[in-house]
């Protein structure tokens, strides 16, 4: 019986001393921070500023913990639900409704307001709209980045079309006219596709940012508070647009297949500043133009991330503090290389507009315009359910044969049972 | 059990009890800690609506159940996806493991590499497995279309179509788990001793009557165990279908493993995850019973 | 050695062999390909196997972009755990299921028995707020306990079970008669003629946790303490767009060590599997 008790207790112990040798602990001066970026470029920056911090906070060390973009909010779900709850950390526009309405987010008005030289209300109202509820502040956003074309200009130098941001200045840049740029750049031999959805993620959860540019500019909405728009008349002709890229013309990359613009293998794509980190070692020649109009408006659709402090975190104070001076003028003037800010003292300065070395003024200058323009990408508080009802309709209409109108039919009436 | 019967004390039964209870207490204990006790806490849960993010939980009775099963038509849809999945991989992947098992049990020049080869997925994680074939399998550019037009065949956009993909998910699942099942095969055939057979071709039976006749009844222990472990495998595939599909397009590969999954922790509905799991495990508490009964009813022949 | 009747059936045998194999090889194929082109390539060739441009930085940069090394060892050292720690209760517990006639056991063997078939996803929502309450979150304990007292763990209970009842009697009969009590008639007489089980059921479990991936998707959220199959899912540039060719490359080395670990041990292998009581 003895060797019996011994073996038992050994496992137990064994087990525990590999719970113990595996769990971290925390630092009390440590705060987290998740993003969602893994890019060198982006981490060295957010460390320079988080360094810049320590001449205030010695003790302080803030590390950034990258969770990849797709697992993103499950991820912080589940720290905030299991009780290892990050200090800080970005937060995306369409989750933002949620997250306020779930009250997981800390209220930072007062530690903005009562910092100095913060100037809270350079903060530009329409962009703050998410994140605010009546006094109260749920987050600065950081990134207020209008949707922008990105063409490959080696591309069309070589079929002698004429660049989109030309196109544009004369006004003739219409979404007409990117689908005739893309059939005509569309090569199969060598690999090479007209148009790749956002982040080529067009079929799955870019799905809104891919066709929200389009639908705005013909006049649609995805949806109001009380309807869903997805199959009003402007948006079925949009969407149909698109549709016969796909199908049609197949020139845009389509479901299942991958065939990406950073990389070469597709002529066009709509995305965010950003994205510019991925061009650093292209092989090709590039340009950005702004998004092409359509028969009712040229749209600008924005997409925001803010950063947000945790409300369950243990160092709220600290988080808040932190906050403040990363989203302050003059951190965020860094930050505007990447990300275009929300300060409008930053975005109406020159230096935002020379501000990313491998973007020149002219093309800043588009991005500008764009955040001046835009709209904020539709978001809601039941988005996450609304997100994954309408995705399995929206997979029917990436067919060829599918009928658009019939389709959106469905699946606005799946949104709505969610509105 | 073949036990010999305690010969003289009562206590001797004693001590066997007790013996018997140590040794399987450990395994036990912790079953009741990390199984029974979550799957009565399961029960409860499904009696609650309560979000994960906003940790609030209001009782609301058999809502989620009456919710799953005549209001949401997920539910039944998805559940006819497990099936189907199942379906398909269990026979599929037991006849192929079959057949490279009988193809591969005896030594020829090469066995070993061939052996190797059909083991490897096994041994591979699954996620590289899911990684791969879907690129594999893409629309156009994908090397199985390709090379089926080098046949002339116009492949489908495999992943993307409703039907085609729970095809698709099921024959790379059976090629990436197939190795394991025919390894066991290959043991138990190489355990058959060769005089029965050689007895059966004497007599003049074809390869055929000696299959069917001698070496497939005694491999029925051995079926009945791979069945096993591929049946429960099948209905708990989950890593496979969420990089391979996410469970899409149209819900098509959706299965029950994974729709519970997302109910929980992407949608934050934990209740109503709790109910599904409630009424999977009932499902599968009946399956089993209803086996055990035949099992015991078939037993007299 | 199988003797082919002619020239021709034995060219018919290995060519349907080889037909056969290609989906099983192709993959490998492609991944180790994969593994040093650069993504553009993998992009716009799907069916050529041979890199027009040969990238190997591809291996260094999957060391520099996640603590990939680190990963590994954790896979490694939680799947030996696992292994060790199964077999152990697994062997103690399918002995007694087995051998030892004890009120009890019949009831005991149907609820492990159906417990067989359940998923993890059924009961990793409460384990989930267990492990919160052990203060275990983010730590390797869940992806220890949760196979080797989960499904996982009754699997191989019910082996062992199989195995130790095919043992002769006899053989225990001796030991008895020496007054050996039952632990030392487990552990010098049974385990030692359960070698070929033991290392069946291990194999099984140790594919089992080097393959898990929803607990590590659930509990961890250091990527210092991921395990390679979240690891491998997790190359993904800012955007979560995958990295397909550090996939590859990553995927490559998680492979290829344990392949070459099978094909040393592979007659071994299939014998314990023939020798065990897995085979019935």
């Amino acid at each position: 019986m003895t060797t019996q008790h011994k073996l038992i207790k050994r496992l137990i112990g064994s087990t525990a001393l590999a719970v113990a040798l595996t769990g971290s602990a925390a630092l009390a001066e440590e705060l987290r921070f998740t993003v969602w970026t893994g890019s060198d470029a982006h981490l060295s920056m957010l460390n320079g500023i988080a360094d810049g911090f320590k001449e205030t906070h010695p003790d302080v060390t803030v590390k950034f913990e990258t969770i990849p973009f797709g697992d993103y909010v499950q991820k912080i779900t589940l720290q905030l639900a299991g009780g290892n709850p990050p200090d800080l950390g970005w937060l995306l526009e369409s989750s933002a409704p949620t997250f306020v309405d779930a009250g997981v987010l800390a209220d930072v008005a007062g530690t903005l307001k009562g910092t100095d030289g913060y100037d809270f209300e350079d903060l530009s109202a329409s962009a703050m709209g998410l994140w605010q509820d009546g006094d109260a502040v749920f987050g600065v956003p950081f990134s207020t980045s209008p949707f922008i074309v990105y063409y490959n200009k080696s591309l069309y130098d070589a079929a002698g079309l004429e660049h989109p941001d030309t196109l544009a200045a004369k006004g003739e840049w219409t979404w007409e006219r990117l689908k005739q740029d893309a059939a005509a750049l569309k090569d199969g031999d060598s690999g090479v596709w007209g148009f790749q959805s956002v982040d080529g993620q067009g079929y799955g959860s870019r799905v809104l940012h891919t066709l929200i540019p389009i639908i705005r500019s013909y006049g649609g909405v995805a949806w109001t508070d009380d309807a869903c728009g997805l199959n009003s008349d402007e948006a079925v002709a949009a969407i149909s647009l698109y549709h016969d890229m796909i199908f049609k013309d197949q020139s845009a990359v389509p479901p299942g297949e991958q065939g990406d613009f950073f990389t070469g293998n597709a002529a066009l794509t709509v995305t965010q500043l950003s994205r510019v980190s991925k061009l650093k070692d292209a092989e090709f020649e590039w340009g950005i133009a702004p998004l092409p109009a359509g028969p009712a408006a040229t749209a600008s659709v924005i997409g925001q991330a803010a950063i947000v402090a945790f409300a369950q975190g243990k160092q709220k104070d600290l988080a808040a503090d932190f906050l403040a001076y990363m989203t302050n003028a003059e951190n965020v003037a860094v930050m505007a290389a990447f990300f275009p800010p929300a300060r409008q003292s930053v975005l109406e300065g020159d230096a935002f507009l020379s501000s990313n070395a491998a973007v020149t003024p002219e093309q800043m200058k588009i991005v500008a315009d764009g955040i001046a323009n835009g709209a904020v990408a539709p978001g809601h508080v039941a988005y996450p359910q609304i997100d994954s009802a309408m995705r399995p309709k929206f997979d029917a209409l990436w067919k060829a044969e599918a009928e658009v109108k019939a389709t959106l039919d469905e699946v606005c009436a799946a949104v709505e049972s969610h509105l | 059990m073949t036990q010999t019967a305690p010969r003289t004390k009562l206590t001797l039964r004693a001590r066997e009890a007790i013996a018997g209870w140590l040794f399987v207490s450990p395994i036990t204990i912790g079953f009741l800690i990390f199984f029974v006790g979550p799957l009565i806490a399961v029960v409860g849960y499904s009696l609650t609506e309560w979000n994960l993010l906003t940790r609030q939980s209001t009782f609301v009775g058999m809502d989620n159940y009456v919710d799953a099963l005549s209001q949401n038509p997920d539910f039944w849809h998805v559940l006819k996806n497990s099936l189907v999945f199942a379906a398909g991989l269990v026979p599929l992947n037991m006849a192929l493991a079959l057949t490279l098992a009988i193809a591969l049990s005896r030594p020829f020049r090469g066995v070993v590499i061939f052996r190797t080869i059909f083991f490897a997925p096994v041994v591979t994680a699954a996620v590289a497995w899911a990684i791969v074939w879907s690129f594999l399998l893409q629309g156009e550019s994908g090397a199985v279309n390709q090379m089926l037009a080098v046949v002339g065949i116009d492949g489908p956009n495999w992943l993307r179509h409703p039907d085609w993909a729970m095809f698709a998910v099921i024959v790379t699942r059976v090629f990436k788990t197939v190795g394991l099942n025919m390894i066991l095969y290959i043991a138990a055939l190489q355990s058959i001793p060769r005089d029965y057979e050689e007895a059966a071709r004497l007599e003049g039976a074809s390869g055929w009557q000696v299959f069917r006749l001698i070496t497939w009844p005694l491999l029925a222990p051995t079926t009945l165990v791979i069945m096993v472990i591929t049946v429960v495998g099948s209905l708990k595939v989950f890593d496979h279908i969420y990089l391979m599909t996410g469970g899409g397009p149209e819900n098509g590969t959706l299965v029950l493993a994974f729709y519970i999954y997302e109910q929980a922790f992407e949608f934050f509905n934990v209740g109503y995850a709790a109910a599904l799991a409630v009424i999977l495990f009932v499902l599968i508490v009946a399956l089993t019973i209803t086996q055990v009964i035949l099992k015991q009813r078939s037993q007299p022949q | 050695m199988t003797r082919f009747h002619s020239p021709f059936v034995r060219a018919c045998w290995y060519l349907s062999l080889a037909i056969l194999a290609v989906p099983f090889v192709f993959p490998f194929l492609w991944m180790l390909s994969g593994a040093v082109k650069p993504q553009a390539e993998i992009f716009s060739s799907s069916l050529s196997l041979m890199p027009k441009t040969w990238r190997w930085e591809n291996y260094a940069e999957v060391f520099s972009y996640q603590p990939f090394a680190r990963q590994y060892f954790n896979s490694l050292y939680i799947a030996t755990v696992v292994t060790a720690g199964t077999l152990f209760l697994s062997s103690l517990a399918g002995y007694a299921l087995a051998r030892i006639r004890f009120a009890g056991s019949g009831l005991l063997l149907l609820v492990l028995i159906s417990a067989l078939m359940m998923p993890e996803e059924v009961t990793i929502i409460p384990n989930f707020f267990l492990m919160k309450w052990f203060g275990l979150m983010n730590t390797h304990a869940p992806l220890i306990l949760l196979p080797m007292f989960g499904s996982q763990g009754v699997m191989a209970t019910f082996l062992m079970r199989q195995y130790f009842m095919a043992l002769p009697p006899e053989l225990e009969d001796a030991a008895r008669m020496d007054g050996l009590s039952r632990f030392g008639i487990f552990w010098k007489v049974a385990l030692p003629l359960s070698r070929p089980a033991l290392a069946a059921v291990g194999i099984i479990t140790f594919l089992f946790s080097w393959n898990l991936f929803l607990e590590p998707l659930v509990f961890l959220s250091d990527i210092e303490l991921f395990t390679l199959p979240l690891a491998l899912s997790n190359f993904t540039d800012a955007y979560g767009l995958p990295l397909w060719h550090l996939q590859m490359a990553a995927t490559s080395l998680a492979v290829i060590p344990i392949l070459i670990v099978y094909i040393a041990a592979q007659r071994q292998i299939v014998e314990s599997f023939a020798l065990s009581g897995v085979k019935g």
